[in-house]
């Protein structure tokens, strides 16, 4: 009976897991910004989803070795989605965030919390929310620069001409991919600092 | 210094605002003047939304941040306005990429500083309960909340300290920059982080029982003054979109 109690507590988030959501999605949250603010140079735009998820991998790496329960990774791309919102970057990053994260626990889900090749599969699928950003660009780009009309139009031609319709499944994978190459930064700097540190 | 910016102390707080009506209000700045959500429909809206958050620095006594912010903001105006017309090529692009940063973030940034730096976490989690969230999305939204400054600290800690070694652009170590100042940025944050969730523990976060609360948060007259500004600025929207304006 008192086992079966501890083991239904255990299999729930507790605060602490909350917690350390909170904390991993405030330092990935503050990169990504850091990062997202060369996109106002229009050849960066397109590398943000190069430059993101290959940087952003090292903090997200790190938080997988937290991740021992369904939902954590979840959380924090919803709160990533809401907080794209809120910055402006418009509603759509919300559903690819929560459809991205749901592959991303079930991957690691399956890999029972553990296995470094996955954990890297876990980091691509993850980044892939970042896409989302971009929707907007493909689907609506006449009132997407429409509201961006003090850029010039020196800025909407370069981007235009950067983003053709047949870049926005390029950017998908390119998500996934450079997600994966982060991982894999990511897992050598955890090897390389934080299991000496204790932290990892 | 980024810590007394950004960090609330329970005293001299000047007008009071229902965290409700703060998010309400972050929400209305970013979607317009982030989101350009009138379309250029109305030429007005978008100064009026950024000098609110000016306006609300004032009323909450912080006079240094209103006027810091106010000096940066018409910069960038100006800067955007006058000087990128004359210029072409590589410069005007870096110049309104500046310029853009700031007239189009800003009024949102500055809005999200005023709500962090007047509101206690408390007060927060309030207000996110009386909104009935989950707690699953309140306890690391709150976390984040009181962790963004501590973020930013460690962070200008660290990168005087790589300065020092020589650990940046112009320091002819350039490689190596990301490692040295990510590494430590996420040691110290995992160890700030340990001692923050047992502090919250002990506070009895994420316990069985439902957390009460000391704050008294609810709707005051300035909060409907408020409240009525944003309806009238989606409504005022919604017209235009319907050709009436």
């Amino acid at each position: 009976m008192s086992t079966n109690t501890i083991q239904k507590k255990t299999n729930r988030l507790t605060g602490k897991d909350l917690i350390n959501v909170g904390i991993y999605s405030a330092i990935y949250f503050v990169i990504i910004m850091a990062i997202a603010m060369l996109g106002y140079i229009p050849i960066m735009m397109p590398m943000l989803c190069v430059v993101g998820p290959i940087i952003g991998g090292i903090p997200f790496m790190l938080f997988l070795t937290k991740v021992k329960k369904f939902g954590m990774i979840l959380i924090m791309s919803v709160i990533m989605g809401i907080l794209m919102a809120l910055t402006g970057m418009g509603l759509y990053a919300l559903p690819v965030a929560v459809v991205s994260a749901l592959i991303a626990e079930l991957v690691w889900k399956r890999a029972n919390y553990s296995r470094a090749g996955s954990s890297i599969l876990t980091c691509g699928f993850f980044n892939i929310w970042m896409w989302g950003n971009f929707i907007p660009l493909f689907t609506n780009p006449e009132s997407y620069f429409s509201t961006r009309t003090e850029f010039g139009a020196d800025y909407e031609a370069a981007l235009t001409a950067l983003l053709p319709g047949w870049m926005s499944p390029v950017l998908l994978i390119c998500c996934f991919v450079c997600g994966m190459l982060g991982g894999l930064l990511g897992r050598s700097l955890l090897k390389k600092h934080f299991s000496k540190a204790g932290i990892a | 210094m980024a810590s007394s910016i950004l960090q609330t102390t329970g005293q001299k707080r000047g007008m009071i605002l229902d965290p409700r009506t703060k998010l309400l209000l972050l929400v209305t700045v970013s979607i317009f003047v982030l989101g350009g959500l009138d379309g250029g429909k109305l030429p007005f809206m978008t100064p009026t939304l950024c000098v609110l958050p000016l306006v609300l620095f004032l009323t909450a006594g912080k006079i240094k941040s209103a006027l810091i912010c106010l000096v940066v903001f018409m910069g960038a105006y100006l800067a955007g306005g006058l000087l990128v017309p004359q210029l072409s090529g590589i410069p005007q692009f870096l110049l309104l990429g500046c310029a853009g940063i700031f007239s189009r973030v800003m009024p949102g940034v500055v809005m999200g500083i005023y709500v962090v730096s007047t509101t206690t976490v408390s007060e927060f989690t309030a207000a996110m309960q009386k909104l009935h969230v989950s707690e699953k999305i309140i306890i690391p939204l709150s976390v984040m909340f009181r962790f963004f400054p501590t973020v930013g600290e460690e962070f200008g800690a660290i990168n005087a300290a790589m300065r020092m070694r020589g650990i940046s652009l112009g320091g002819g170590r350039a490689g190596r920059m990301l490692e040295y100042r990510l590494v430590p940025l996420l040691t110290c944050s995992v160890k700030i982080g340990e001692e923050l969730s047992a502090a919250a523990l002990t506070r009895g976060l994420g316990g069985e029982v439902k957390r009460t609360n000391v704050c008294r948060i609810g709707f005051r007259i300035q909060d409907m003054i408020l409240i009525a500004l944003c309806a009238a600025a989606f409504a005022a929207t919604a017209l235009a979109y319907l050709g009436v304006l």
